[in-house]
């Protein structure tokens, strides 16, 4: 087994567990109080101006609808066009849109790559895969470069972000440029790169212990698996933890229904102990939150 | 190149005596003719150096808290020691289960892209001034975190976040600092990955108050303490007030023929009906107006003289979750007690928020009683047919105002708009409008807090933008002999619009009054004669 081997089932094996950890600790936080903010893209007939149903006179009475439709209305655009950077963020979305797809078109070629490892590609199916995923390879390492070099030299010289980010932020992109570039260098001193890499990748998955990919390859898998294995711990993590930023937070509507599982979630909370020490809140570390919630003696 | 371009996150720990940074006025963004003279722009108020010396005031020209300098060096670090332990607090599922979730997510995730601070109105009327960026007090409060809560964040927290030294200095400033955003959320809005950095405003000032004992003496002391204890932060009693709404009434059969005799404690009412408290102060034909309409359209409603219960107002909303709930809750038995099928809220934006959204899981059982807003009663009223109505008696420029708690953080958009094109022919819309609003500028509680000389600040800088958005959406009438309305329906928001046009002297030179939308509706009846309305800034 090469050291590339052991990368690899070490960057996969730590990715999976790190993501799955944080979003574990998201998910399983305390129901929040409502802190939503409009539109709420699941609003099915009021979303176009940020109507809420509280603009319906006894909204109670009336059954909530919701279109998940609506969600992926905002969600697909959101995801693929960093439609909010464009509406907000111009400067920045000239390079910081090329760097995120140029990701995806990486992460689509090396799916293709996996899939072929097992297909083959001498012929039919396997054949045209392997040309789609060259294209998309490169067009995603030349967009991806571009993206990288641009969000660099963005950070540094715009008035907006020098002096708010930190090295890690630096360190961030310069990463993602190594993949990048490292991924264009296999493309250009490599006859064949995605052969190699679907050789390496098929060796993997069936725990095997050939030889590994050597000279740019090897480079590019190298970065590329240390990459894997750094990104869970920065805030890269957006990625996935934008779901909960979207779905349990700003578009979360969700009243409190009496007799609801929402409603007993929070009765367990109300009894959570409070320790905070200003003396109007007369908490001992003892009494819950609700004794202190209900507490209104005035001193 | 300003001072303000000088400034980094890193200075904030530094130079304790110094201020942080500096207002120019020449900096401020411009405002329409004939308000654009810089020269013309009114004088803030000077503090003494005397004050100065006494109170933490080394952030930038003015000052929001007041409070007394400690004497000793034992007494800065025992304050950031107590900072620290805040810090820890908000981070934990006990003490924090509020807010817990959203704080990591924008603890966690921003990609410090900046792409937020455009949309702060504060930030832009300042002239760009870097420390009025809503991210540089979260960045702050993510280094501290950083450093000196993660662990390893000694070794690690300053290549990860960025360095900072948490110090008296950071402190102080930082406490100040959580009072020079109105915690409108409009950089929430704008925030491709979801951070709020409005959010981590909110939760610095509840480290500062339910940790340190430390807020604004106007949302606190004289806020919801007092609310709780005599009934009203107005310092009403059930007795004066019962006196005040009784004037109203008499005021009102004066004004309009109808005769009003507002029903008190009345049990098994369809509608519980609280006002901001401050509407019978400042703007008695406010519930005068509300009063005329719903008797005129047989709706079943009360007051409640309940201790609490005939004030809106709920402080908590914008520092204190425990200070919240304690009033939310009052709020609540006060309608449990009168068997009321629901509570509509005055019109008051942050009111609504605070016990229909923020306190909605606070509620539980049978103090979970159902609540409205009184945008959409009264757009039943006004398309019910039960009243009549000549929209002519409206026949001049009306804009309105978007309270950002009842739009933005409630998506309550449509009803007051829907009564405006109906009854106010030359309606015309500011921009941006609806849930992309601006903030009054006096939003989070500025609108009643004028200590030294926040005033000043608040209104040259917070409001700014607001006035802008008032002056260019009555752009083709721009003179003070056309008379021109603004609808505002929110008590905070007409107190910071009243000390704004006051400040400028918007009435005179541009003829614009401000006020809530009953009024408006109470002006177009064809039953009241006489115009209900009195162009008379007050």
């Amino acid at each position: 087994m090469t050291v590339l081997h052991i990368l690899a089932y070490a960057s996969v094996a730590v990715f999976i567990v790190a993501v799955a950890v944080r979003a574990i600790r998201l998910a399983t936080t305390p129901v929040h109080l409502r802190w939503e903010l409009y539109p709420v893209a699941h609003e099915k007939d009021k979303v176009s101006y940020g109507g809420s149903y509280f603009e319906e006179k006894d909204w109670w009475t009336k059954s909530q609808k919701k279109s998940l439709f609506g969600e992926l209305k905002v969600m697909v655009p959101e995801i693929l066009l960093l439609k909010g950077v464009w509406e907000h963020n111009k400067p920045l979305w000239l390079w910081s849109f090329p760097m995120h797809f140029g990701l995806y078109l990486v992460i689509g070629f090396a799916a293709l790559v996996l899939v072929t490892a097992f297909t083959g590609t001498q012929d039919g199916l396997g054949a045209v895969l392997e040309q789609i995923g060259l294209a998309v390879g490169l067009v995603g390492y030349v967009l991806g470069t571009v993206g990288a070099l641009g969000l660099f030299g963005y950070r540094l010289f715009s008035r907006k972000t020098r002096g708010f980010t930190p090295p890690s932020a630096y360190l961030n992109i310069l990463f993602l440029l190594a993949l990048f570039a490292t991924g264009l260098y296999m493309f250009a001193g490599v006859d064949h790169p995605s052969g190699a890499l679907a050789a390496f990748g098929r060796d993997v998955f069936t725990l095997g212990a050939g030889a590994a990919p050597a000279g740019a390859v090897a480079a590019h898998l190298g970065v590329a698996l240390l990459f894997m294995l750094y990104l869970p711990f920065t805030h890269m993590t957006h990625f996935f933890t934008k779901y909960f930023t979207y779905h349990s937070v700003r578009w979360n509507d969700e009243p409190n229904h009496p007799g609801s599982k929402l409603e007993a979630a929070i009765q367990r909370q109300l009894a959570y102990p409070v320790s905070w020490s200003a003396k109007h809140l007369r908490a001992d570390g003892k009494k819950n939150w609700a004794d202190i919630a209900t507490d209104t003696e005035v001193e | 190149m300003t001072m303000a371009d000088k400034v980094k996150v890193k200075d904030i720990s530094k130079h304790p005596e110094r201020q942080l940074t500096h207002i120019d006025p020449q900096d401020l963004m411009p405002l329409p003719p004939p308000y654009d003279k810089v020269d013309e722009e009114p004088k803030w108020k000077a503090i003494k150096q005397e004050q100065k010396d006494a109170v933490v005031s080394n952030l930038d020209d003015t000052i929001a808290l007041g409070f007394p300098k400690p004497k000793t060096k034992e007494e800065e670090d025992e304050l950031v020691r107590k900072f620290l332990s805040g810090l820890e607090k908000l981070l934990t599922r006990e003490n924090n289960w509020t807010f817990l979730q959203p704080l990591l997510l924008s603890l966690e995730h921003c990609a410090k892209c900046q792409t937020c601070n455009d949309a702060c109105p504060i930030y832009e009327a300042s002239g760009h001034n870097d420390v009025y960026r809503p991210t540089y007090r979260s960045e702050v409060w993510r280094r501290i975190v950083a450093k000196y809560i993660k662990p390893g964040g000694k070794f690690f927290g300053a290549f990860k976040q960025g360095d900072i030294e948490l110090n008296w200095t950071t402190v102080s400033r930082l406490m100040e600092l959580s009072y020079r955003c109105t915690l409108c959320r409009r950089c929430a809005q704008t925030c491709p990955i979801g951070v709020d950095n409005g959010l981590i405003t909110h939760e610095l000032r509840k480290v500062f108050s339910q940790e340190m004992g430390i807020a604004a003496k106007e949302i606190h002391e004289k806020g919801s303490v007092q609310q709780l204890k005599v009934g009203s932060s107005t310092g009403m009693t059930p007795l004066v007030v019962k006196d005040n709404i009784e004037f109203i009434d008499e005021d009102m059969f004066d004004k309009t023929g109808i005769k009003i005799e507002t029903p008190w404690d009345k049990e098994g009412a369809d509608v519980l009906l609280i006002h901001n408290a401050g509407e019978i102060l400042a703007w008695p034909e406010n519930p005068g107006a509300f009063a005329v309409i719903l008797e005129a359209a047989g709706i079943s409603w009360t007051l409640s003289s309940d201790v609490v219960a005939y004030d809106g107002i709920n402080y908590g909303l914008w520092y204190d979750d425990f200070q919240l709930a304690r009033v939310a809750i009052k709020h609540a038995e006060a309608a449990k007690k009168l068997k009321v099928k629901k509570i509509v809220i005055g019109e008051c934006g942050h009111a609504h928020k605070a016990l229909t959204v923020i306190a909605d899981r606070v509620l539980q059982g049978d103090l979970n009683v159902r609540r409205e807003s009184a945008m959409t009663l009264l757009e039943d009223i006004v398309f019910s047919g039960k009243i009549k109505f000549d929209p002519s008696k409206n026949d001049f420029p009306v804009t309105l105002h978007d309270p950002c708690n009842m739009v933005r953080l409630m998506g309550i958009v449509e009803p007051q708009r829907r009564i405006l094109r109906y009854l106010a022919p030359q309606f015309r819309e500011m921009t941006p409008h609806g849930v992309d609003n601006y903030c009054c500028g006096g939003g989070s509680g500025f609108a009643i807090m004028s200590p030294f000389n926040f005033q000043d600040w608040r209104l040259s800088i917070s409001g700014r933008k607001k006035l802008k958005q008032v002056l260019d959406a009555f752009a083709d009438c721009p003179g003070p002999e056309i008379k021109k309305y603004l609808c505002a329906p929110c008590s905070n928001c007409k107190g910071q619009l009243r000390d704004l046009f006051q400040y400028y002297n918007v009435w005179e030179k541009s003829g614009i009054l401000y006020g809530g939308l009953v009024e408006l509706i109470v002006n177009a009846m064809v039953d009241v004669k006489e115009p209900f309305i009195e162009w008379e800034f007050h």
